[in-house]
């Protein structure tokens, strides 16, 4: 079966600056994993381009072995006309690091707007799920509180709920816990580590918090200066880095610590 | 300037462009060309006399309304509210209108330079006030630590700052007081807009007539957007670093 | 030269009050015209399609850069040449709204630009259709900070409703000239036609002031 998600040669500069240098990933569905690596270095810019966010300029991104950012035009590809790429983003979801809830809206309506408006729920159908995501993520009584009388970490569940209430297969997460004081960054990490465990969502983190990277992944990737330096899984990949690099940064990330 | 020059050119063209094509009277423009123009030399004269009565009464109002002598504070703060809270017209008629019934006669020139300048003076005011303001607290300090009078003080250290932060207001209340300069119009004298209105009324060549008066208001206004422009450049040349 | 009240009371304020009506109707019309042309012109000059943006930026920019009271001869004179006679109360609306279209589109523009990118971003990782993202997403935001500056325009909109004598609409200021060059008294009627706008722009003020703290209140719960 192919892979959840492929990068296949993904390149994106911005301007003399190369961010992602010809990047290969293959992630299957049901993953989970973290994306760690110094601050700066590009790893959100993974996220961006595959939400779409950015374009690249080289490469092919791939959704379940189907061309995404591209479509294939004889022996090559061709950028993608925004009908074929709004049509599979649906698949995925994002979560960010500023949280981005749209202020003029309630929680519950915020949880509501895509899906009645992307997928073509009914309102009730809508309200219905949005209020079992909100339940959820602990926030059920607080669906008619707009985002400016909610705490930061309440924020960010209403967000997660409002990403999940689109149903979406491939879930991200960019620093999902950075922009939060430390006592509200456990709620957050808690919904998270309960999608990882109870769901099978295949889920990409970008984090700093590299004791729950440890807890919740099936497989770390270590970015650094456009490509990805080492990966492996939890148990080893912390305790038996292989490269250099990867030890430098996992030595001045315990040293802060 | 280049950016400004295209425009004109490519407006200009347009315009010609299409008054051409529909009337095919090119020749015409002869006709009363040279009348829009002589209107424009005295739409010109009253600009440059205005925008001198408008700086003059900027920097001393936007000055005044700072001060800590409450009698000239109140003034300024009159004079201000006065004519930014009525029309520019109002003012206008009531200089060469009202005026000579209390025995004060001016000349339309005379009249309207004062109440165009004036009138802008209101709102340059408040832009030269917002920018003294702006000049970071330090400054004055300096100032006071290294004994400057305060006369000196705002003369020759917080006015100079100040100037970079009002010339994009100040810009823009030029140009609009330049646009403006139609409504002397109102008290015969003989500017762009007059002119183009007698033009019309003889000639009755509407659409080129208008356009290219507007054509020559819009190559005015671009041109103070430019020298506004190169002015900022010159006057930010010491801010090399931004804290 | 002294003033005579009794002139004030009975010819003056009468046909000031009678013309009231004339400079309120132009006001608000232009005014209503001015915003509802000024947001469609902004999400205009942002068009992806380049020529639409450059055209219709060049013209608002053209708008800008000449006087209104041109803008005011030019629909007046021109229009009949193309067969559309309009009462000139109506040519001035037209033309005071429009010019102060191309002037909101500039107020739209600041409030729609300062929305945080994080939303547009939300609404594409949530899969909202571009038009969705304007309607429901940015615009709303965009407006309460710039009412502000919008009701601003009501009151530079009444000052310029003077401009209307030019082409012989009878409001405030054309009535008060009138009385001067009719009777050689030009004192009452200028003076008291500057009072009538010095009290109206304060209520302007105070009515722009009303709304503001509503759209706060309502907006910013």
């Amino acid at each position: 079966m192919a892979p959840k998600i492929t990068f296949d040669n993904v390149t994106k500069r911005y301007g003399d600056l190369t961010v992602l240098d010809g990047l290969n990933l293959e992630i299957e569905e049901g993953e989970v994993v973290s994306i760690i690596g110094p601050s700066g270095s590009g790893k959100t810019t993974v996220l961006r381009v595959l939400m779409t966010l950015e374009g690249i300029q080289e490469g092919v991104i791939s959704l379940d072995g189907e061309p995404f950012t591209h479509v294939r035009k004889g022996d090559g590809f061709v950028p993608a006309k925004p009908a074929h790429i709004r049509k599979l983003r649906t698949k995925i979801g994002m979560v960010f690091q500023s949280f981005n809830l749209f202020p003029h809206m309630t929680t519950l309506q915020n949880c509501i707007e895509a899906p009645v408006q992307s997928l073509g729920l009914r309102k009730d159908e809508a309200v219905e799920r949005a209020r079992e995501l909100l339940g959820m993520v602990g926030m059920a009584e607080k669906e008619d509180h707009y985002p400016s009388q909610l705490s930061g970490g309440q924020q960010q569940r209403v967000a997660i709920a409002r990403a999940l209430a689109m149903r979406p297969e491939i879930l991200l997460f960019d620093e999902p816990t950075s922009a939060l004081d430390p006592e509200m960054v456990g709620e957050v990490l808690s919904v998270i580590r309960t999608l990882a465990a109870e769901h099978s969502y295949t889920m990409l983190l970008v984090t700093h918090q590299m004791g729950f990277a440890r807890e919740v992944s099936d497989r770390i990737l270590f970015f650094e200066s456009g490509k990805f330096v080492e990966q492996g899984h939890p148990d080893t990949f912390f305790s038996n880095p292989q490269h250099s690099r990867t030890k430098e940064f996992l030595a001045k990330v315990l040293e802060a610590n | 300037m280049s950016a400004s020059v295209a425009r004109i050119a490519i407006v200009s063209a347009l315009l010609a462009f299409v008054a051409g094509m529909v009337f095919a009277t090119f020749s015409e423009l002869r006709v009363f060309l040279p009348a829009l123009l002589n209107g424009a030399v005295v739409t010109l004269q009253v600009s440059a006399l205005s925008i001198v009565v408008f700086i003059v009464a900027s920097v001393l109002a936007g000055i005044g309304r700072t001060s800590g002598f409450w009698p000239l504070r109140w003034l300024c703060a009159i004079y201000v509210e006065i004519f930014r809270g009525t029309s520019l017209l109002v003012q206008l008629f009531w200089l060469f209108f009202v005026l000579p019934e209390f025995g004060i006669v001016l000349s339309p020139l005379f009249a309207g330079i004062l109440a165009i300048g004036l009138n802008y003076g209101a709102y340059g005011a408040e832009i030269v006030r917002g920018a003294l303001g702006s000049v970071p607290k330090g400054q004055i300090e300096a100032g006071v630590a290294l004994n400057i009078p305060k006369g000196k003080r705002m003369v020759r250290i917080i006015l100079p700052q100040a100037v970079l932060l009002m010339l994009p207001g100040m810009g823009n209340q030029t140009i609009e007081l330049i646009k403006s300069t139609a409504l002397v119009s109102a008290v015969t004298l003989v500017d762009i807009t007059y002119a183009s209105v007698l033009q019309n009324n003889i000639h009755y060549r509407t659409i080129e007539i208008f356009s290219i008066t507007m054509l020559l208001y819009y190559i005015l206004s671009q041109l103070v957007r430019f020298g506004v422009a190169a002015l900022e450049a010159k006057a930010s040349r010491f801010r090399a670093l931004e804290f | 030269m002294e003033w005579d009240w009794e002139f004030t009371w009975n010819r003056v304020l009468p046909a000031m009050l009678e013309a009231l009506p004339v400079t309120i109707q132009a006001t608000v019309f232009s005014f209503v015209l001015a915003v509802v042309v000024g947001l469609p012109l902004m999400l205009l000059r942002k068009s992806s399609i380049r020529l639409v943006s450059v055209v219709v930026g060049e013209f608002i920019e053209f708008v800008r850069g000449t006087p209104l009271l041109v803008q005011i001869f030019f629909l007046f004179f021109v229009l009949p040449e193309f067969g559309i006679t309009l009462p000139p109360l109506l040519t001035g609306i037209l033309a005071i709204g429009l010019y102060n279209a191309a002037l909101c589109s500039e107020v739209f523009r600041a409030g729609f630009d300062a929305v945080p990118k994080g939303q547009w971003e939300a609404a594409t990782a949530l899969n909202l259709s571009p038009r969705r993202t304007l309607t429901a997403i940015i615009i709303p935001q965009s407006l309460p900070p710039i009412v502000p500056a919008l009701g601003n325009y009501l009151i530079v909109i009444f000052k310029e409703t003077p401009l209307l004598s030019f082409v012989a609409v009878a409001e405030i200021m054309h009535v008060a000239k009138g009385i001067g060059v009719e009777t050689y008294r030009f004192t009452e009627a200028i003076t008291i036609a500057g009072i009538l706008f010095l009290i109206l722009s304060l209520i302007a003020a105070a009515l722009v002031g009303i709304v503001e703290r509503y759209v706060i209140r309502k907006v910013y719960h």
